[in-house]
C-alpha cells in the first residue's frame, strides 16, 4: 500500500471543512421555500419600523418625539427592530440543526468522517450567522427603501444606514445563532423546552440589555439612546419621556427630531466583539459532549424513526408460529370514542409525573383563590403550562413518519376533529381549577370567554401544527399572544385574564369561538383535500 | 377489481416519474419491478390513495377512487417503504389506534391486533414502547398494521427492506398466502422477491410499463440472449462496454462472465438458460438502450 502523503496543517486546510459544513448547511435552508417567507418577513419588519408621518403607531421613540426619517435614525429604527423581533423569530428559525442531521441520517456520514466535532459545531455556527445575517441585509436593504419612500430626508448616508446593522444587530444575531445551537444540544432543552426557555430570556435580554449597566453593553444600544436624547434636549427642551422600544400605539402622531447618529468608541467597539467572542466560545461547547449521533448515547430527535436501536430481545420472525385463524374484520362501534382517546394518549404520550404535579397544583392554587386571582394569575400560568403539549397537535404525524401509514386510512378529517378533541380536553384540564371558580361565582361572561379559549387554543395549535409540519410555529406564535394577553393587552387578551369580575371579555368569546371553527374547519378541509386525501403533504 | 388506467405523474419542477402506466389488477399477486427511480413507488402511492396523479384514472370496483379515495381506503393494506411510529406506545397501542383510524369495531381491534401481533411474533415485545424496537421489528408492525382491516387490495413498497433472510422468506410466504382471495401489489428491486411469489410480473423503467405477463414469458423472450464465457480480467473493461454482465466471478483462469447480448459476444462463449434476473435486466436494459439511441 503507497504511503498517505503527509501534508502539513494550514489555516486553510483547517477552515476548509468548516466553510464546508457551513455552505451545505446555508444552501440547504435557502433553498426550503420557508426561507422566502422568512424574508419577507423581514421586509415586513423593515416596513413596520419606519412608519408614515400620521401613523399611530411607532416602533421606536423617545416621549413623544422620533427622529426624522435619516439615514441615521432610519438605520438604527430598523436595526433595533430587527435585533429586537430576530433574536426571537430568529432563534425559532435557525434551531433544530443537529436534530436535522440526525433525522435525515447526514449526521452519521458526518460522524463516520474525520470531520472534527468543533469543526462540525463551527460550521452549523456559521451556518446559523449566515441565515440570520441575510436576514439583517434584507432589512438594511428595506430601510435604505423606506428612507426614501418616506421621503423626509433623501439624502442617503450608508455608513450611518449601516452602522447600527454592524455593531447592534449583528452581534446579537451571532448571540443567537450560538444560544440556538447551545438549546440544541443540551438535554432537556433541545425539544420544545428550549423555545420556551428562550422566550423568557429573550424577554430579560431585551428590557435589561437596553440599561447603561448592562453586562458587555446589553444589546449594545444605550450610546445610540443617550445619544437620542441629547439631541431631543438640545432640538426640543421642554420634551419629555423615556426611551421606547417595541410596537406602541400613541394617541397623536410624534413630533420629529433631527438625529445626526452616534460614534462608537474603541470600548463600545470591545464590548460588542467581545459579545461575538464569547458566543462563538458558547457555540463551540457542546463539542464537550455532543454524542456525534451515536444513538447508543443518546439521541437528538427523539421522535427519529430512523435510527432504531432495540433495546428489547429482537425477537425473531424466522421460527415456526402455530397458525391462529384471523377473526373477521368487522367496522361500527364509536370509533370515534376510540379514535380519540387514542389521540389524547398520543397527544400525553411520554408526559412525567411532574407536569401533572404542577398542573393538579395550578388547580388546586385555583380553588383556593378569588375569581379575579384566578382569572388573573392562575389562568394564565394554566394555560402557560401546556404549550409543548399543544404544540405537538398535528404535528406529530409528519415529524414521526407516521403520516405515510396515515394517508392511506379512510376519512382523515375524523382523525383530524378527534385530534383537535383532544386538544379541547387537555385545555380544559389544565384550565378547570379557574374554571370553576368561575361556574363557582357565577361569572357566566368569565365562562363563556374560557369555553371560547378551550376552544380556541387546540384549533389555533392544530391548524398551525398542520400548515408548518413543525411545533415550532405555535410555540412562536402562541408565546408572544399569550405574553401580550397576560400582561394587559386587552385586544389580544383570549382568555379574558385582564376583564373585572362579571364584565365581558375584551375579545368576544364568539369571535373567539368562530375564529376556532375557522380554524378547525381549515383544518379538515386540508384533510379532505379533495373529497378526502390525495393531498400530497396531509397528513 | 383495482384499475390504474393511463395513470402519469409529473412532480413540480418537471419531473415526470410515472408515464402513462395502466394496470388492471384482480385477485393475486403483482410484482411490479424495476430500478431505482423508475417510478414505482409514485405509483404505489397512486394505487395507496397517497398521491394524486396528474392525469389518468384510479378505479375501485368501476368507482372513481381519484375522486372519492374513501371506499379504496376501506379496503386496502399499504406498507410503506418508509414509515415511522409514535416511539412512546406499545405495538398493540399503536395498532388499536390505527384500527380507531380504519373505523373497526373495540371487539375486532383488540382481536385482530392480537392476533396480528402473534403472526409476526411480536406478542412478548408488545408491551414494551416502538422506541425500543429495532429496525425489523418495526417493520414487522408495518405488515401487522397492513393486515388489520382484512383488506381486499394490500399495496406493498420494498417490504423486505429491514428483514433479515428467514423473515424475508416468512413474509414472501405470508404475501402469497394473503394473494390468494386478495390483490396484492408488492413493488420491489429484488428480483428474488418477486421470483418466488408471483406469477403476474409488471417491469418498469423510466415511468413506463415495459412488461407485463408471466415470469415463463419473460424468460421464454430472453431465450438465446445469454451468454456465459471465460475472459482475461484485462479484457473484462472491453466486454462490459459492449455488453451488459448480469454477473460474474473472478477465478483463478480468468473471469466467468454471464453477458446479455444477441449473439455470441466471443467465438468461444456459451449459451446459457436465462433466469428472471437475465430477464428483467434484458428488459430493463433494452429500455435504457432505446432512450440512448
Amino acid at each position: 500500500m503507497m504511503p498517505a502523503t503527509a501534508t502539513r496543517p494550514t489555516p486553510a486546510t483547517a477552515l476548509r471543512p468548516i466553510l464546508g459544513v457551513a455552505l451545505a448547511d446555508v444552501r440547504d435552508r435557502v433553498r426550503q421555500p420557508a426561507y422566502a417567507v422568512i424574508l419577507l418577513a423581514a421586509v415586513a419588519l423593515g416596513w413596520l419600523a419606519v412608519p408614515a408621518a400620521g401613523s399611530h403607531w411607532v416602533i421606536l421613540q423617545i416621549g413623544d418625539h422620533r427622529g426624522a426619517y435619516n439615514s441615521a435614525y432610519v438605520g438604527l429604527a430598523t436595526a433595533l427592530a430587527g435585533s429586537l423581533w430576530l433574536a426571537l423569530g430568529g432563534f425559532y428559525v435557525v434551531r433544530g440543526v443537529p436534530a436535522r442531521d440526525e433525522a435525515s441520517g447526514v449526521g452519521r456520514l458526518l460522524a463516520a468522517t474525520p470531520l472534527r466535532t468543533t469543526a462540525y459545531f463551527a460550521g452549523k455556527f456559521l451556518s446559523n450567522v449566515l441565515v440570520l445575517a441575510s436576514m439583517l441585509v434584507v432589512l438594511a436593504a428595506t430601510a435604505l427603501t423606506m428612507q426614501l419612500v418616506r421621503g423626509e430626508d433623501r439624502a442617503v448616508d450608508l455608513g450611518a444606514l449601516l452602522l447600527p446593522f454592524a455593531v447592534i444587530a449583528l452581534p446579537l444575531m451571532v448571540a443567537t445563532a450560538a444560544a440556538a445551537l447551545l438549546t440544541d444540544t443540551l438535554p432537556g432543552l433541545r425539544g420544545g423546552l428550549g423555545n420556551v426557555v428562550w422566550f423568557f430570556v429573550w424577554m430579560v435580554l431585551a428590557v435589561g440589555g437596553q440599561g447603561p449597566g448592562a453586562p458587555l453593553g446589553g444589546i449594545g444600544v444605550y450610546g445610540a439612546v443617550r445619544s437620542m436624547h441629547a439631541q431631543v434636549r438640545e432640538q426640543a427642551p421642554d420634551a419629555r419621556g423615556e426611551f421606547s422600544l417595541g410596537f406602541t400605539y400613541t394617541e397623536t402622531p410624534l413630533h420629529t427630531f433631527t438625529w445626526s447618529g452616534f460614534t462608537p468608541d474603541a470600548g463600545y467597539l470591545l464590548s460588542r466583539a467581545a459579545v461575538a467572542g464569547l458566543a462563538l466560545v458558547v457555540a463551540l461547547l457542546p463539542a464537550l459532549w455532543f454524542a456525534r449521533f451515536d444513538p447508543a448515547r443518546g439521541r437528538i430527535a427523539a421522535a427519529s424513526h430512523r435510527t432504531p436501536v432495540a433495546t428489547v430481545a429482537p425477537a425473531t420472525w424466522a421460527a415456526p408460529i402455530p397458525a391462529r385463524p384471523l377473526t373477521a374484520a368487522r367496522t361500527g362501534g364509536w370509533p370515534f370514542f376510540r379514535l380519540y382517546a387514542a389521540e389524547l394518549r398520543i397527544l400525553l404520550q411520554g408526559t412525567r409525573w411532574w407536569w401533572w404535579a404542577m398542573a393538579a397544583l395550578l388547580t388546586l392554587t385555583a380553588f383556593a383563590a378569588t375569581g379575579n386571582g384566578a382569572t388573573r394569575i392562575i389562568l394564565p400560568a394554566a394555560w402557560i403550562w401546556p404549550v409543548l403539549l399543544w404544540s405537538r397537535l398535528g404535528t406529530q404525524a409528519p415529524e414521526g413518519g407516521v403520516d405515510a401509514l396515515l394517508g392511506a386510512i379512510p376519512r382523515p378529517a375524523r382523525r383530524a376533529l378527534a385530534e383537535w378533541a383532544a386538544g379541547v380536553t387537555l385545555t380544559a384540564v389544565t384550565g378547570l381549577g379557574p374554571g370553576a371558580v368561575l361556574i363557582r361565582e357565577g361569572d357566566t361572561d368569565g365562562l363563556a370567554s374560557w369555553t371560547a379559549a378551550v376552544l380556541f387554543v387546540p384549533a389555533l395549535a392544530l391548524a398551525l401544527g398542520t400548515v408548518s409540519r413543525s411545533h415550532r410555529l405555535f410555540q412562536a406564535t402562541y408565546l408572544p399572544l399569550w405574553y401580550a394577553a397576560a400582561n394587559g393587552m386587552t385586544f389580544l387578551d383570549y382568555m379574558g385574564a385582564t376583564r373585572a369580575p362579571g364584565q365581558p371579555a375584551t375579545v368576544p368569546p364568539t369571535l373567539l369561538a368562530l375564529l376556532a371553527g375557522l380554524l378547525l374547519a381549515g383544518v379538515l378541509t386540508r384533510g379532505a383535500g379533495g373529497r378526502f386525501g390525495w393531498s400530497r403533504r396531509w397528513r | 377489481m383495482l384499475e390504474l388506467i393511463d395513470i402519469a405523474k409529473t412532480y413540480r419542477g418537471g419531473k415526470r416519474a410515472v408515464d402513462g402506466i395502466t394496470l388492471r389488477l384482480a385477485p393475486g399477486m403483482v410484482g411490479l419491478l424495476g430500478p431505482n427511480g423508475a417510478g414505482k413507488s409514485s405509483l404505489m402511492r397512486i394505487a395507496a390513495t397517497i398521491t394524486r396523479p396528474t392525469s389518468g384514472r384510479v378505479l375501485w370496483h368501476g368507482t372513481d377512487a381519484v375522486a372519492r379515495p374513501d371506499p379504496l381506503r376501506a379496503a386496502l393494506g399499504y406498507l410503506p417503504q418508509d414509515f415511522g411510529v409514535y416511539p412512546n406506545l406499545s405495538a398493540p397501542e399503536f395498532l388499536r389506534y390505527l384500527a380507531a383510524a380504519k373505523g373497526l369495531s373495540a371487539r375486532t381491534a383488540r382481536a385482530r391486533t392480537d392476533e396480528l401481533l402473534h403472526l409476526v411474533n411480536l406478542t412478548e415485545a408488545g408491551k414494551r414502547p416502538l422506541k425500543a424496537y429495532s429496525g425489523g421489528m418495526l417493520r414487522r408492525v408495518g405488515i401487522a398494521q397492513a393486515l388489520l382491516a382484512d383488506p381486499e387490495v394490500i399495496v406493498v413498497d420494498e417490504p423486505t427492506a429491514g428483514l433479515d433472510p428467514e423473515e424475508r422468506v416468512r413474509f414472501r410466504n405470508l404475501l402469497s398466502d394473503l394473494a390468494a382471495d386478495k390483490i396484492v401489489l408488492l413493488s420491489t428491486h429484488i428480483v428474488s422477491d418477486v421470483e418466488s411469489v408471483a406469477r403476474d410480473i409488471a417491469v418498469v423503467a423510466g415511468g413506463r410499463l415495459l412488461y407485463r405477463g408471466t415470469p415463463e414469458e419473460l424468460l421464454r423472450r430472453t431465450t438465446g440472449l445469454v451468454w456465459e464465457l471465460l475472459v482475461r480480467p484485462e479484457d473484462l473493461v472491453a466486454v462490459r462496454a459492449r455488453h451488459a454482465v448480469s454477473r460474474m466471478v473472478r477465478t483463478p483462469e480468468g473471469v466467468r462472465a454471464r453477458v446479455l447480448a444477441g449473439e455470441p459476444p466471443v467465438p468461444d462463449a456459451v449459451a446459457a438458460e436465462p433466469d428472471l434476473e437475465d430477464a428483467y435486466l434484458a428488459t430493463v436494459g433494452g429500455a435504457a438502450r432505446q432512450v440512448a439511441a
